[in-house]
């Protein structure tokens, strides 16, 4: 076992006793008289307060999420986006850019064209709507997309987006990163299928410490592999 | 349920289709690898679980003396079940099987069957019982393919299998008289680029599946299109061809050629 | 038929022994969560999906998620073949047992969805429905459900005016009572609880401090799978 791949947080299942101060309760625990145990399966993140971050689980959006959708329905005046999620989202006719016809609706974006959204509202029985981002629809018709679990997606980005950066540096590619975890990459076939490998190895190792020298390492090696072959 | 496939997905698989590749990286006529343990569940005759990549399925096999159908008294009985619960796949759901679940069924039923994979004439009893052979296939984890790997299952289950003479009065146990081997292997066509052993995303995106299910010599024993898709004669000739040389292949790793024993 | 010889049981166990055990985390591709046991003679697949949308619609709870249980036995895990489908003991057991998890479950936090969770015996070997809990239960923490704690289930029973842990076939079939209990170990909360045959009420309570007993160590066992799971991966 190398040294550098070991857990760097304690593993937790639901029940587990995190701490004896209630005021230390933070996401993914729950306090029962007075003491802070885990709601989840995870990793337990002690420091002013304790929280547990997940190894799994569903996507639940919030508003100003950034998402990578799929059309999987258009009814009269909505598209019906699957967001990666229990529930699906809507995006308004009306939130299209420019003034449209219902007719019209299809040829934008039609079922199975994946584009970028904005969560503009989730209500409390998780009725959501969406946006374009930014005010300007991207459907994306090139490139490739591929699902890791949401809960890995602080990790493929990155401290401050060190993970991207890295991986924009080192390929000619574009990559964004929905919060539900679907990814979007766009470059050179070479450069994509490489670009998904680190990511699926990103998602795996997630949970381990010194992943960003790792990912560095193999980058370099795949990289260099990919030139000796030509 | 929504089986809706992303566009750039679909795109992807028929640009690699083009360059005679897989998103896996395996060859078109390359299987995802193969893993067969037998006998993991002692309250059947004989049992398999075949694992297809990640596709999952586990074929119980239960030998039992009864009546045998009134027009044909000195043969043994075959009935072929699949399941497709719902705890393999998000889009299966509780309840009788439905058509999917009894295609399949019927299409390994036939493969035993029409192979002669089994002696039916061997399953008389001394008591004008006859011998019934229940081949139920319990699909665990559906990521492409259940065709080949239930068929696969069946064969490693009832060659596994031994009839239980001892336990209702016939004398000592003895194997099933096994003559055949019958291999299924399943091919789609994806642009004209015929790829065996379609992935989960392969067989969604293809319009057909074609299944060829051939014995030790290489002969045909059953065949089942299957999607709205069409097949061009010659696409047929040679899936035909591949699946049968793919057979042998197959059974040569699993079975070393033979089933005798 | 006889039981105890020389304070041991037909199958060599101590009265408060468990069969051995054995968990596998994520055994399942497709499913959101999941986890195959064998316990025994037991060998079960547990599978969950969800939270993810109602269908039939109608089912749908507009404040909170709702809970589905299916227990279902292969038509090869019994010495006679079965017939596919559910009876009324499967039907049974998965009200039961959907009802031995349920309380551990926030279902606040998913309204409008369901968790559905698939326990098939592929192998029966007594102690079925416990069994499947604890696989189920594994499961869920897996595919990230919030819960409470985690539920874990035994049987405990009489044979020979001897009290029990976890029956095998014969016990079960042809002993005094039989008593399968599931609960919370932290909060020592009963979730599930029945019982058939005869007890004294002091045999009752010994059987049910001997269910708590079952229930710890099962619990540990669960929670050590848990967590073998991400420290196998770490030995890559």
């Amino acid at each position: 076992m190398k040294k550098q791949e070991k857990v760097d947080k304690t593993i937790v299942v639901p029940g587990d006793l995190l701490s004896e101060d209630a005021a230390k309760a933070a996401e993914g625990t729950y306090v029962e008289n007075g003491k802070v145990y885990s709601l989840i399966y995870g990793l337990a993140d002690e420091r002013e307060k304790v929280r547990v971050i997940p190894l799994s689980g569903k996507y639940l959006p919030a508003t100003g999420d950034v998402v990578v959708g799929m059309v999987s329905d258009i009814s009269f005046s909505n598209w019906k986006v699957d967001i990666n999620s229990p529930y699906e989202a809507l995006m308004h006719i009306s939130e299209y850019p420019r003034r449209i016809e219902s007719s019209e609706m299809a040829k934008i974006m039609g079922v199975g064209d994946l584009a970028i959204f904005k969560v503009v509202d989730v209500d409390p029985s998780m009725k959501i709507e969406l946006a374009p981002r930014e005010g300007q629809l991207r459907v994306l018709r090139s490139g490739r997309v591929v699902e890791v679990s949401y809960t890995k997606v602080p990790r493929v980005i990155g401290r401050a987006g060190s993970m991207i950066s890295l991986l924009k540096s080192k390929l000619d590619v574009n990559i964004f990163v929905g919060k539900n975890g679907r990814i979007w990459i766009n470059g050179k076939v070479e450069d994509e299928d490489l670009a998904v490998k680190v990511i699926k190895r990103i998602e795996q190792e997630a949970h381990t410490s010194g992943l960003t020298d790792r990912i560095t390492k193999l980058l370099e090696e795949e990289k260099h592999g990919v030139h000796e072959k030509r | 349920m929504n089986d809706v496939i992303a566009e750039i997905k679909r795109d992807y698989i028929y640009e690699l289709a083009k360059r005679s590749e897989r998103a896996d990286g395996r060859a078109l006529d390359e299987y995802r690898p193969i893993q067969v343990e037998v006998g993991l569940i002692g309250k059947a005759e004989g049992s398999a679980r075949v694992k297809i990549g990640n596709t999952q399925v586990l074929v119980g096999v239960k030998v039992q003396p009864g009546e045998p159908f009134p027009d044909a008294p000195d043969t043994g009985v075959i009935i072929t079940n699949v399941e497709l619960v719902p705890l393999a796949s998000p889009s299966f759901e509780p309840g009788p099987p439905d058509e999917n679940a009894i295609e399949l069924a019927r299409v390994v039923d036939r493969g035993v069957r029409e192979s002669g994979a089994i002696d039916l004439s061997q399953l008389t009893l001394p008591d004008g019982k006859v011998w019934l052979i229940f081949i139920d296939v319990h699909v665990l984890d559906h990521d492409g393919n259940l065709m080949d790997a239930a068929a696969l299952g069946a064969l490693a289950a009832l060659v596994n299998a031994k009839k239980p003479c001892e336990r209702y009065g016939y004398g000592p146990d003895a194997p099933l008289p096994i003559k055949e081997s019958p291999v299924a292997v399943t091919a789609v066509d994806l642009d004209g680029e015929i790829m065996l052993d379609p992935s989960l995303d392969e067989e969604t995106i293809a319009s057909s599946k074609l299944t060829v299910i051939s014995g030790l010599q290489g002969a045909l024993a059953g065949m089942q299109k299957s999607g709205t898709g069409t097949l061009s004669v010659e696409e047929i000739a040679r899936i035909v061809k591949l699946a049968s040389s793919k057979a042998m292949q197959i059974r040569d790793d699993l079975f070393g050629g033979s089933t005798d024993g | 038929m006889e039981f105890m010889k020389n304070g041991k049981r037909i199958d060599n166990r101590l009265p408060n022994e468990l069969r051995p055990i054995k968990f596998e985390v994520g055994a399942l591709e497709r499913a959101d969560g999941s986890c195959y046991v064998e316990h025994g003679g037991n060998k079960i697949m547990a599978a969950v999906y969800g939270p993810r949308a109602v269908h039939p619609r109608h089912l749908q709870q507009a404040n909170r998620a709702i809970i589905r249980y299916r227990y279902n036995m292969a038509s090869f895990s019994v010495e006679e073949r079965r017939r596919p489908g559910p009876d009324r003991r499967s039907i049974e057991i998965s009200k039961v047992s959907r009802e031995a998890i349920d309380p551990v479950i926030i279902k606040e936090f998913y309204p409008r969805s369901t968790i559905d969770i698939f326990v098939e015996i592929l192998q029966a070997d007594a102690g079925t429905r416990s069994a499947g809990i604890n696989a189920a239960s594994v499961a869920l923490a897996d595919a990230g459900v919030p819960m409470r704690g985690l539920i874990s289930s035994c049987a405990v029973g009489k044979v020979d005016d001897t009290v029990v842990l976890d029956l095998v076939k014969e016990e079960d079939n042809y002993g005094q009572a039989d008593m399968p209990v599931a609960m919370d170990v932290r909060t020592g909360e009963v979730t599930l609880l029945q019982m058939d045959g005869h007890l004294t009420l002091d045999e009752f309570e010994q059987a049910l401090e001997l269910g708590k007993i079952g229930c710890a160590s099962i619990a540990k066992m669960q929670r050590e799978a848990l967590i073998q799971k991400y420290r196998g991966e770490e030995d890559e």
